[in-house]
């Protein structure tokens, strides 16, 4: 209790330490780009510190870190969700199905009407999957993890009864130029959003979600009532708060960020797969944990969430340009994982016996 | 005469606070030592380095004529020393034996001999009074009374020679009180000594020989209770005078604001009929169990279902938490840890919850706003924090509760519900609340007051109403009871 | 606190600077660093995990030795349907300025923006096992004649099983050219037997043994007695198949093709549960692959096709050099 405040005053005492405080996995990031340019550069092929290798690692940080944004929310208010992986591979195979089957080439008449529409479909997919995981969780009172592990494989199967089993090749000529484009990283000036800013599309997307989405945990009451129903749902309900209908929304909100995410696959894979999505949703929890989210709910950051995609993201980079076979890469991503969450701990005084040695 | 215990000069430093500072302690065998001092004033922190759990920077500690100093409460335990938490520390899935032999083994070869342990956990729990409880009951099926009691019956079965008792009572509804101190008077007479912590000082007198007071880490007093005070006792631990514990603020009782008739829910309460007026302080009381908390959650519309009617001012209500709040309704939970705060939300977080309505438009978050008014509430109430940003689980009890009550404040609820407000928290933040509590009334606010401890019912409330087996059986003005009456009315 | 956090994680993450540095001169030994006349050829397998890629890298190995100073990059994705993570390596790939890509798609239309990305970087891609969309300029596509192998099997299983009765055809992945050229293949020889029947061609066994294992299972509860043969089009669909067969008692009874060889499939051809592997030489395609993207690299001409052969192994031939060689071909550990 009071052996606490002593450290509480010091916070207050200097803003600019609890400025710093709260970069926490930022500091990880450096340190690992800083470790990868210095080991690359003595030993590997001296490109991982080059602006095209920043692309390339925004990109793919982004193809994460859009679905992981929804999984921020969710984990959050206290929830998680494991059929983010399918659900993005089930929108990724409905936008698929849409270019191959009710698009009309690009140029032709009312061809961005058709686009508009495929990407609605794609939206919606995503919404309705995020609404059947948060209906089920608030109306039955199942733990989320039991639900969207249900959901998870019915998302699989959904998506490949409409894919029949098979992998959807839209047709190319109905791709508009800026979706086909969305993941590029090479140097060609034309197949940018801005040609003076070479930075891929996709990273463009996340950072306006990205922040988007902290300024609606940040300012709004439905931020901080998800902040609420995360870290005490009991407590929630006591002060009025609507703990079902917030985890349905939340769930939805989570929906549209999956979405987005699946329309980053697509345009990055060019097709749509449901079962390409087994496995990402792990990915999508790993960097939110990177980032400092609590699956215990009630905390958790955009920022840290974008961060924890770029730690993995780098750590696959830096170990392809080292030459580290992908045995490895996975260990030193595991190991990673599990340091940043026990730095993250010692922040809050754990592991407990560690600091009951050091008192 | 050489103490059992005796603890010379111990200090403990967490950075620059001293939670203990030289303080110096002695237990004698076959009597009951009282250790009081305000929340803060570090008695868990002395608790915690007799049990191990922390070491002591400075000092020594004598047990039994030999140095004490634990490594951990295995060690502790293994040494005698046992310790009864304010905090339950049983687990729920296991049986009450399983939760008795948890962490101690019946043969050397540690395996368990059922028998032999059958028979010492049916021994511990007659003694203090489960004869007849089977030791297969699931612990998390039995009341907060009876878990208590089992914790009691864990410190017994490891042939303590010093049991150490932090605030056993502050759960506990008043014939459980009378059965543990039996049971403690017992284990005085079996030569065993006892260390008693309570902010409880009417309890400290029933059941203590000796008192220790401990203010800001500092041994401030001890000797025999026989020889001071209660008012003594008092300025010693708030180091300075309290002349009135139940401050009296004059209010006016108006008109009915309040309508319950025929109040009912499952299993509590059973056919509630009550009237309610503005700027009234309405006390229940009743045993734990009595459906008191039941009352107010119904009231609060958090349980689902109920019959009867509810009105406000001649209107029926819809049967929601959110309607009520907007009617003025607010609930100050008794449970503080699992319910009533978000442990690890800010202060201004808890304050703000469910109240940011009067902080946004369109559901944005006036920020400037939100801070002005909680640093007003926080100043108001007086919590003692770092900065609204500081977490409510670093608060001590006492100001984890004023937050609870600065939320209801931000809410600027019309009707407080209030059960247990004064639980676990220190003699001065009690007084405070009091204060608090005949300021609203003073101000025209109905307030419902649930309390298991009857001094601050009769000091405090304008009537007050008993609760048994669900039914209100009996209201009368506060100065029409007793003590004895109301237990009388809530035993019957 | 903070403080103490922040020193604790700079500790803690140096820790891990001398695994990392372990790990990377693991690898890099054979790097002559700063050298430009070196030559490096990235090859990028489907996956890393199966054998057959193994011996594509042998095969590779051995023609960067044998026109030396030329470093091959061995790097792809851990399974075979990770058609995202292959994206990736290309494009680390291309970060890392290689001199040429070799690179076995994982799906056909998937990897066409990232290989035209390669290309309008200035680095030449040949394509090997698998083909790709149309769209970039390749410079030359080394596979087996899938196709052609694809046939061989049906005659084959034709064979074992007298040209008459019920077959199943058990697909790979949807999207992966090299196994649905396969498919195609078989599904047309086969056709020419009017005696036999295919009563299943619609099922994928999936990227690994234990998903092919479930199906073969499930279609020998349902087809059971009536089943003569079956053709797996891939190593892990046929070893799972194989495993089925056997757990059902029908070894030997239902006659088995397989395509590309394991232990368990060369053991099965000996006692009788497998009638033939279709094999191809992926050492072999390796070797030409590298061969092919040197020779692009200076500037001669290069076919647009080259097979790289296609061989069935039947229980009689197996033991001969040839069919050994293939069935057993060399690896890179």
């Amino acid at each position: 209790m009071t052996e606490n405040q002593p450290s509480a005053d010091q916070r207050k005492a200097n803003p600019l330490l609890k400025f710093l405080g709260r970069l926490g996995p930022a500091y990880a990031l450096l340190v690992v780009v800083g470790l990868f340019s210095v080991l690359d550069h003595q030993f590997g092929s001296q490109s991982f510190f080059s602006a095209r290798n920043a692309r390339v690692i925004a990109n793919s940080a982004a193809l994460v870190a859009v679905p992981a944004m929804g999984m921020t929310m969710i984990i959050i208010a206290g929830g998680i969700d494991l059929s983010a992986g399918t659900a993005l591979t089930l929108c990724g195979t409905a936008l698929a199905l849409a270019f191959r089957d009710y698009t009309v080439p690009v140029g032709a008449e009312d061809a961005t009407y058709w686009v508009v529409c495929a990407l609605a479909v794609g939206l919606g997919v995503g919404i309705a999957c995020g609404l059947i995981n948060g209906l089920i969780i608030a109306l039955a009172e199942i733990v989320p993890f039991i639900v969207t592990l249900g959901t998870m494989t019915i998302f699989l199967g959904i998506g490949q009864v409409i894919a029949s089993e098979s992998t959807v090749y839209p047709e190319t000529e109905h791709l508009p130029d800026w979706m086909r484009y969305l993941c590029y990283t090479g140097s060609n000036s034309d197949r940018y959003w801005f040609d003076w800013l070479h930075v891929p599309s996709s990273a463009l997307i996340a950072i306006v979600l990205g922040i988007g989405v902290a300024m609606l945990m940040h300012f709004t009451v439905f931020g901080r009532n998800m902040v609420a129903i995360g870290s005490n749902p009991a407590t929630a309900r006591l002060c009025g708060i609507r703990v079902g209908m917030t985890t349905v929304a939340v769930y939805a909100f989570a929906g549209i960020f999956v979405a987005a995410g699946a329309l980053l696959y697509f345009a990055n894979v060019k097709n749509g797969n449901p079962s390409d999505g087994t496995g990402k949703e792990l990915e999508i929890i790993a960097a939110v944990v990177l980032g400092g989210g609590s699956l215990s709910g009630g905390r958790g950051s955009v920022f840290g969430t974008v961060v924890g995609a770029l730690i993995i993201k780098t750590i696959g980079s830096g170990c392809t340009m080292l030459s580290i076979p992908n045995t490895y890469t996975h260990i030193i991503i595991g190991v990673i994982i599990i340091i940043a969450v026990l730095i993250d701990g010692l922040r809050s005084g754990k592991p407990k016996w560690l600091f009951d040695r050091l008192r | 005469m050489s103490s059992l215990l005796e603890v010379t000069d111990v200090s403990k430093r967490f950075g620059p606070t001293r939670a203990l500072d030289q303080v110096c302690l002695k237990a004698e065998s076959g009597r009951v030592l009282a250790l009081i001092g305000e929340n803060g004033a570090g008695k868990s922190t002395l608790l915690k380095v007799l049990s191990g759990a922390h070491r002591c920077d400075s000092g020594w500690m004598m047990l039994d004529g030999k140095p004490y100093s634990p490594s951990g409460p295995i060690d502790a335990k293994n040494r005698g020393v046992a310790i009864v938490y304010q905090e339950l520390t049983l687990a729920p899935d296991l049986s009450i034996e399983d939760n008795l032999m948890l962490g101690r083994s019946g043969t050397g070869l540690g395996t368990l001999v059922r028998g032999v342990q059958r028979r010492r956990v049916r021994e511990a729990m007659r003694r203090v009074g489960l004869g007849h409880l089977s030791p297969a009951a699931r612990t998390g099926d039995q009341s907060i009374a009876t878990c208590q009691l089992i914790e009691v019956a864990r410190a017994l079965i490891s042939d303590a020679k010093i049991i150490l008792l932090d605030e056993p009572t502050s759960s506990l509804p008043a014939a459980d009180v009378d059965r543990l101190f039996e049971i403690i008077g017992q284990l005085r007479e079996r030569g065993l000594a006892i260390i008693y912590i309570s902010h409880f000082l009417e309890e400290v007198r029933r059941v203590a020989d000796d008192y220790a007071v401990l203010r800001d880490g500092q041994s401030v007093g001890e000797g025999s209770l026989s020889d001071i005070s209660d008012d003594q006792i008092i300025s010693l631990m708030v180091g300075r005078d309290v002349n009135d514990l139940f401050p009296h603020v004059p209010h006016e009782v108006g008109m009915p604001r309040l309508t319950l008739k025929n109040v009912s829910s499952s299993p509590a309460p059973v056919d509630v009929s009550l009237r309610i007026h503005e700027g009234e302080i309405f006390g229940v009381a009743g045993l734990v169990g009595a459906g008191r908390t039941e009352l107010l959650r119904c009231l609060y519309a958090l349980e689902p279902s109920y019959q009867g009617h509810v009105q406000l001012e001649g209107r029926s209500l819809p049967h929601r938490v959110g309607a009520r709040r907007r009617e003025g309704f607010g609930l100050l939970s008794e449970d503080r840890k699992s319910e009533g705060l978000a442990q690890t939300l800010s202060v201004t977080e808890n304050i703000c919850m469910g109240n940011h309505r009067r902080f946004s438009t369109l559901g944005i978050v006036k920020l400037g706003a939100r801070k002005a008014e909680t640093e007003r509430l926080i100043r108001q109430v007086e919590v003692k924090a770092s900065s609204g940003d500081q977490i409510v689980s670093e608060l001590s009890g006492g100001n984890q509760q004023k937050v609870a009550f600065a939320r209801l404040l931000a809410q600027n609820a019309d009707i407080y519900l209030l059960d247990e407000p004064t639980k676990g928290i220190d003699v001065g933040t009690k007084a405070e609340i009091y204060r608090m509590i005949g300021e609203l009334a003073a101000s025209g606010r109905t307030v419902v007051f649930v309390s298991s401890y009857l001094p601050e019912l009769l000091s405090v409330c304008d009537r007050i109403g008993v609760m048994s087996r669900g039914r209100m059986t009996e209201i009368r003005k506060a100065k029409d009871w007793t003590e004895e009456d109301l237990m009388a009315a809530a035993v019957g | 606190m903070k403080r103490m956090s922040l020193s604790a994680f700079c500790r803690l993450t140096l820790g891990l600077l001398p695994l990392l540095a372990f790990s990377a001169g693991c690898t890099s030994e054979k790097r002559t660093s700063g050298n430009t006349s070196v030559r490096k050829i990235a090859v990028i397998p489907k996956g890393t995990s199966h054998e057959f890629w193994k011996s594509v890298n042998f095969g590779a190995q051995k023609a960067a030795q044998e026109i030396g100073d030329v470093e091959i990059i061995w790097k792809g994705p851990v399974v075979e349907s990770d058609t995202g993570s292959q994206i990736e390596v290309v494009k680390d790939m291309i970060t890392r300025g290689v001199d040429g890509i070799v690179l076995a798609p994982n799906q056909k239309g998937g990897l066409v923006d990232a290989v035209e990305e390669s290309v309008g970087e200035g680095i030449p891609v040949v394509i090997f096992d698998s083909g790709l969309d149309e769209g970039p300029k390749i410079s030359g596509y080394v596979a087996t004649d899938n196709f052609k192998g694809g046939q061989m099997a049906a005659d084959a299983l034709a064979k074992a099983i007298g040209e008459s009765g019920n077959v199943v055809l058990l697909r790979y992945l949807a999207g992966s050219e090299s196994t649905e050229q396969r498919e195609n293949g078989f599904l047309e020889a086969i056709a020419m037997y009017p005696e036999i029947n295919v009563i299943s061609s619609d099922q994928y066994g999936g990227e690994n043994s234990t998903q092919a294992k479930e199906k073969v299972d499930q279609l020998l509860q349902l087809h059971g007695d009536a089943l003569e043969g079956i053709f797996a089009v891939c190593e892990p669909n046929a070893n799972g198949t194989l495993e089925a067969i056997k757990n059902a008692g029908l070894a030997g009874k239902v006659k088995f093709i397989a395509f590309d060889p394991s232990d368990a499939l060369i053991e099965g051809m000996r006692n009788g549960s497998v009638h033939g592997i279709v094999l191809q030489d992926p050492v072999e395609m390796g070797y030409q692959g590298v061969k092919t993207m040197i020779a692009a690299l200076n500037g001669n001409a290069t076919e647009e096709f080259q097979s790289t052969g296609e061989y069935l192994a039947t229980p009689e031939n197996m033991d001969e050099e040839t069919y050994q060689r293939l069935l057993k071909p060399q690896i890179v550990d």
